[in-house]
């Protein structure tokens, strides 16, 4: 269901994602993140196309925290700043945060290998139903993607769209 | 703190496969991220000044990944960018998996002979084309050989796909110059690396000509740095 990866450049990082559907509470779970409540990053997955999206975004914040250059104030939001094409914090997390209406939310965690994660804590708090990972795509507004990206068509010939977000996302601070 | 820096990348380079060093990189195969990746790691160069040297480096990785970007937004075919470590100037990209050079490609088909000399053509067709599109986006690679160019094992029945690779060089610029320059290096590679294949080349230009919109003043300029060039004979 939930889906780990060990980030190869930093060992201890285990990086988790897990995905729901048919969301009740995602105000509630808006609320908590905000109050710092949540040990984890609430992503909206409409705007997700693949995992991969997250692992490139959650292996830059923590090389970025690692040398102590991260742009926001904590790892969870510097992943959700990393999915964003741009560089405007408020953005980031408008498009890429959850907002209150939503019926979906990719919750993803940082932790250390050797640490027993309390994942049925989260999935006890979030009124939805737990799906694959890799279903995210499932719930993918590519259109939106496709908009907020500013994909080329030209570019999806020669690639796919998680190409084209990726390439992005690795390459936005020199851009 | 600067040795902490590079330390999680140095550390996982030392288990990875390294396969070219070069004057200016090292490059490593390996897995990142669930992805097979080349890693691209332009190491310090002690001969020169230490502030230069961060100085070049830095440009040239910042140079490379802009203008991978930029051409993958004209779809021209580039490995995608994983990541980037700015610390140790490390490039993570997409490996290419399934590929040959288009250097090795020419080299085997010359030698096998098996290849029609059509097949030659459509490559240098191809080749010419995107490279009108690169230059029609201002980019100049700054680097072009054959060596520099893949050939990626399309799907059975499709068509293979070309991927141009090492930005390391490469720079913006609208001047006709340049991208004559851009060609001339390309020629002067081209020819010395595949022996006779002076048609082929032409196919080249002629296919760039026809994909370009701004390649009259570039051909133009391409006669005038052969003019130039090194060991002209200026005997009348």
């Amino acid at each position: 269901m939930h889906l780990t990866h060990d980030l190869e450049l930093f060992p201890d990082h285990r990086v988790t994602q897990l995905l729901f559907k048919d969301v009740k509470n995602a105000a509630e779970l808006r609320q908590c993140a905000m109050k710092g409540e949540v040990n984890g990053a609430l992503i909206n997955p409409t705007m997700l196309v693949n995992p991969f999206q997250v692992l490139v975004a959650a292996n830059k914040a923590v090389h970025l925290q690692t040398i102590g250059k991260m742009k926001t104030r904590s790892l969870y939001s510097e992943i959700i700043f990393n999915l964003s094409p741009t560089n405007k914090i408020s953005e980031a997390f408008k498009r890429f945060g959850i907002s209150d209406g939503d019926e979906s939310v990719m919750v993803v965690l940082v932790h250390n290998k050797d640490e027993p994660q309390p994942l049925s804590d989260i999935i006890a708090r979030v009124k939805g139903q737990q799906v694959a990972v890799e279903d995210v795509s499932s719930l993918s507004n590519n259109t939106k993607i496709q908009k907020l990206y500013k994909v080329t068509p030209q570019e999806e010939r020669c690639g796919t769209l998680l190409d084209a977000v990726v390439c992005r996302m690795a390459t936005k601070d020199v851009v | 703190m600067a040795q902490e820096r590079s330390m999680a990348v140095t550390e996982f380079l030392s288990k990875a496969e390294l396969i070219k060093q070069g004057a200016e990189a090292r490059v490593y195969r390996t897995e990142f991220l669930g992805k097979p990746t080349i890693v691209k790691e332009r190491f310090p160069k002690r001969y020169r000044h230490p502030a230069l040297d961060e100085k070049l480096t830095h440009r040239r990785t910042v140079q490379e990944v802009r203008s991978i970007l930029r051409c993958r937004k004209a779809g021209i075919s580039t490995p995608v960018v994983y990541f980037v470590d700015y610390t140790s100037h490390c490039i993570f990209l997409e490996e290419i998996v399934g590929s040959v050079t288009v250097r090795d490609h020419i080299a085997s088909a010359q030698q096998s002979g098996s290849r029609t000399e059509s097949e030659l053509e459509q490559l240098a067709d191809r080749v010419g084309m995107i490279l009108g599109r690169m230059h029609d986006e201002d980019v100049i690679h700054g680097d072009l050989t054959t060596s520099n160019m893949l050939l990626k094992r399309g799907p059975e029945d499709g068509e293979d796909e070309l991927v141009l690779i090492d930005f390391g060089l490469s720079y913006n610029s609208a001047l006709p110059e340049d991208k004559g320059v851009d060609l001339y290096v390309l020629e002067k590679a081209f020819l010395s690396t595949h022996p006779n294949t002076e048609s082929l080349f032409e196919k080249l230009l002629k296919s760039y000509a026809a994909s370009s919109k701004k390649s009259a003043a570039v051909v133009k300029k391409l006669d005038e740095v052969r003019l130039r060039g090194r060991k002209r004979s200026m005997v009348g």
